[in-house]
């Protein structure tokens, strides 16, 4: 379970068009990367998808389903965390669940469980003030996945690390994944991040947003990140981008 | 030694004290030998610092004498105290709610702001003829209702109104509905607000009990008790009686503050 | 944003619950409070209009004070008397004529202003004994009089008033005395500022505070012509009184009738007179040096001689020299009380501590075995 599909979906903000006629779909289990320059609209997607906006024209369906209003089978893991500050990170993780009325001996097991998964225990009683970046987007990674998501929205996950800790949450983003094996949609600013963990990249255009090519990533993993295959990619993705990137700063 | 070590701050703050006490018997005892007095002030009438010592340890508990029965500065804190709770529990109970309806709904922002934006500029005192007037009882409690609630009102809504909107997109992708994201990011977000609301509330609570009790006669209370006092002439136990006042008030400001610490960990 | 009204009105139904819960809880600490032993009588400082009214909504049980608020509460149907003054102690002395120390040592002519100043008292003593007779020429006069001093709409209470209180220009030296022992019996001195006064017994305070020469020199001359005694040089008088008291009517007689100008004296009104009571008016009049002459209840002049007195400086000394009235105070109450008993544990309205009715009031009480709290 976990299919996505955007049928033509395009978003006006006040008359500015962010995202246009967008076609694009994430198949079950499938991990996909959504590259684009600054301002193409990547965000945008994400809270399309997840129902925080509503597209102002066009369709997105889950699993066949129709998504109107906020999309509850959605995990969404944001660029800044986004935790709840005056919750432990045991806490943090078993809000979803809590929030649906879970008992609470099954809120532990589930925290339990997820604290395990994202390797954080020892820490279940920390808050967030007391987490490095890393530490803070595990418990952000593993609250999303606490809340039993069909689908992973991830919106530059990693983007406020050092490259040393971002490097390592890649890795342990896919051992998670692929440990859990859930649909996921990744926005990255970073080429290299995308051919090291997506199955498929797709590179937008500049602003309006929409699909402008889309790389099947055919290696196996675990990547080598400087493999000669991984660096064919890069170049070829950089390709295209760097059209887009000029473009897009003649927009501006 | 560093100049904020604790020894040192303490050491400074002693000093201050006792300076500040050593500044006040001079001050009292040269007006009182005709060398030096402030113009217009009848500064030799002020008890000095010793002698308003005995007077508070003096008049501390409820005496009697024949049929008269002069309630101790115990009992009188104790009155001014209780009405303090009373007003802030019905403040803090009315003020939380309305400052979330207000600060999260744009509709109750709507209705209610113009009211509480003019009300909230009438001094808890424009209110004691009213309540003389209005009130059969429970006058001074009113007041202090009146000086706690907007401080806290205020305070929540601004809480709840820097409440992160990122956090409640979290909540929302979490599953969280309407009630939820209310209970479990808006008022813990607000909390820290609440709290502050709260201790400023007290801070004006306490403040316009005495006033009120000046002026709303009631048989005991702090505020009474100076301007009896004052009325018998015993300057000694009305200066007394009003360093309780103060000192009571920054006691209460001392445990809200504990109180935060205690119970709103997450923030430095 | 969504609004679910039905919430809204759950939540708004619990506040209200609580906050009913509330006033509850807090209403029972408040009541368990007062159970305990023998409810005193709470004795609350208010002004006296203010007690007639809270009498008639009901927010105090009774109140002591002087006339005419006590008619006053009467006519309205407020209340009912429950003791005159008279019942607690048999003429006992009430307002008297004092001077202030400090204006007599630095006026040349003091003594003989307050031989007229007695005089004064005298004839206008004389004068509302006679008018009190409803079928004297001068009643309706006199009427008129205690109306207007008196902030009286009616005519009815105004004559109650003056009935109550017995006008009288001699000092008495014995029941001063018995004043200044009750007041220290009551424990209203302050111990440091009495061993100061360097007064060995209430006697001798009595008598070092009340001279009978003026009333003397007044009584000699009872009878003259005003313009006779006049002064030659006329003065000015700065002059204290307190507010509507009908206990001074007799001043306010002389003063209107024109007879301190034909002696030779110019009444003004002295700053912040007329006073709320007379523990302000020793204070911030005779103390502050603005009142040089005045007229106030004869406690406040015992206590505050001591309480307030600077005695490096003597700056709170008075002299009485003339009576003013006895009695004249009543206790009110509503119509529900029938004894001083019935008032424990229930709020009685007063001038303040310090005054004749707070002593008065105390004395009545301490018959009855009751306490009282102030």
């Amino acid at each position: 379970m976990g299919r996505l599909v955007l049928h033509d979906v395009s978003k006006n903000f006040n008359g500015f068009l962010a995202v246009d006629r967008l076609n694009f779909e994430v198949a079950n289990g499938e991990f996909v990367c959504l590259l684009g320059p600054s301002g193409c609209g990547k965000t945008t997607i994400l809270r399309l998808v997840a129902g925080l906006d509503t597209p102002s024209a066009g369709e997105i369906f889950l699993d066949g389903k129709k998504i109107t209003g906020v999309n509850k089978e959605c995990g969404f893991v944001f660029q800044e965390y986004a935790l709840f500050p005056w919750r432990t990170v045991r806490e943090n993780i078993e809000f979803g669940p809590q929030a649906k009325g879970m008992p609470k001996d099954e809120l532990g097991k589930i925290s339990q469980r997820y604290i395990d998964l994202v390797g954080l225990r020892g820490f279940e009683n920390h808050y967030p003030r007391d987490l490095s970046g890393g530490m803070k987007q595990r418990v952000g990674i593993a609250r999303a996945y606490a809340n039993n998501p069909k689908l992973l929205l991830m919106d530059e996950p990693f983007g406020a690390l050092d490259a040393q800790t971002r490097n390592l949450m890649q890795g342990e983003l896919l051992r998670i994944w692929e440990n859990e094996h859930i649909s996921a949609l990744f926005v990255t600013h970073s080429v290299e991040e995308a051919v090291y963990l997506a199955d498929r990249v797709i590179v937008m255009s500049a602003r309006p947003g929409t699909v402008k090519e889309v790389f099947n990533i055919s290696l196996p993993r675990p990547r080598v990140r400087t493999s000669p295959e991984a660096n064919i990619f890069r170049d070829s993705i950089l390709k295209s981008l760097g059209a887009e990137i000029t473009r897009a700063a003649a927009i501006k | 030694m560093k100049s904020n070590s604790p020894g040192r701050v303490l050491f400074i703050n002693v000093v201050s004290l006792i300076s500040f006490l050593i500044l006040w018997h001079a001050l009292v005892i040269l007006a009182r030998n005709d060398i030096f007095n402030i113009p217009f002030m009848r500064l030799r009438d002020v008890p000095t610092p010793i002698e308003t010592w005995y007077a508070l340890t003096g008049a501390l508990f409820t005496q009697t004498h024949g049929p008269g029965l002069t309630y101790g500065i115990v009992d009188h804190t104790e009155a001014s105290l209780l009405r303090v709770i009373q007003g802030g529990i019905v403040a803090f109970v009315v003020g939380v709610p309305v400052g979330i309806g207000v600060g999260y709904s744009k509709l109750i922002g709507n209705i209610l702001n113009p009211i509480i934006e003019i009300i909230r500029n009438m001094p808890p005192m424009a209110w004691i003829p009213l309540a003389i007037f209005i009130l059969v009882t429970g006058g001074s409690i009113f007041i202090v209702f009146i000086g706690m609630v907007f401080p806290i009102i205020l305070n929540t809504i601004h809480g709840v109104k820097s409440t992160d909107p990122r956090l409640i997109d979290a909540a929302k992708t979490l599953g969280a509905s309407g009630s939820k994201i209310v209970t479990m990011v808006v008022i813990p977000s607000a909390l820290p607000s609440i709290i502050a609301g709260l201790r400023i509330g007290l801070g004006v609570g306490w403040m316009a009990i005495v006033a009120a009790e000046m002026v709303i006669r009631s048989p005991i209370g702090l505020g009474y008790f100076i301007w009896n006092m004052g009325d018998l002439g015993r300057y000694a136990e009305m200066v007394a009686g009003m360093i309780v006042i103060g000192v009571i008030g920054y006691i209460m400001n001392i445990s809200i503050l504990l109180l935060q610490k205690r119970f709103v960990k997450w923030v430095d | 944003m969504m609004i679910d009204y039905t919430k809204i009105m759950k939540t708004s139904f619990n506040i209200l619950l609580v906050i009913i819960l509330a006033v509850f809880v807090a209403g029972c600490l408040e009541s368990k409070k007062t159970q305990e032993s023998i409810e005193p009588i709470n004795l609350v400082k208010m002004d006296g209009q203010g007690a007639v009214q809270r009498l008639g909504t009901g927010e105090i049980a009774g109140f002591i004070y002087w006339e005419p608020y006590p008619s006053t509460a009467i006519t309205k149907g407020y209340g009912k008397p429950l003791l005159y003054s008279g019942d607690i102690w048999k003429e006992h002395p009430c307002c008297v004529i004092a001077y202030n120390y400090n204006w007599r040592k630095n006026t040349r002519n003091a003594d003989d202003i307050l031989k007229r100043v007695a005089l004064m008292q005298l004839r206008s003593v004389e004068y509302i004994n006679k008018a009190k007779n409803s079928g004297s020429p001068d009643h309706e006069e006199l009427i008129n009089f205690s109306m207007e001093f008196g902030g009286l709409s009616d005519r009815q209470t105004a004559n109650m008033s003056i009935n109550d209180v017995e006008f009288v220009y001699r000092n008495d030296i014995p029941k001063e005395t018995t004043f200044i022992e009750r007041i220290q019996d009551f424990g209203i001195f302050d111990p440091g500022k009495w061993n100061q006064s360097g007064y060995k017994n209430a006697s001798d305070y009595a008598n070092s505070l009340v001279t009978n020469q003026y009333v003397e020199w007044a009584l000699a001359n009872k009878d003259a012509n005003l313009k006779d005694v006049a002064l030659k040089e006329p003065v000015t008088i700065r002059y204290g009184y307190l507010v509507n008291d009908i206990h001074e009517l007799p001043f306010y007689v002389a003063w209107r009738k024109g007879w301190y100008s034909d002696v030779g004296i110019n009444i003004t009104l002295a700053e912040g007179a007329p006073f709320q009571n007379g523990a302000f008016e020793m204070q911030k009049g005779f103390k502050s040096g603005t009142v040089d002459i005045g007229s106030l209840g004869i406690p406040p002049v015992i206590i505050h001689r001591i309480n307030s007195n600077d005695f490096s400086k003597d700056d709170a000394r008075v002299g009485v020299i003339a009576g003013m009235n006895d009695e004249g105070s009543v206790i009110v109450v509503a119509n529900n009380i029938s004894s001083l008993k019935d008032l424990g544990g229930k709020a009685v309205g007063y001038p303040g501590p310090g005054t004749i009715q707070h002593v008065l009031f105390l004395m009545a009480a301490d018959k009855e075995g009751l306490k009282v709290s102030y």
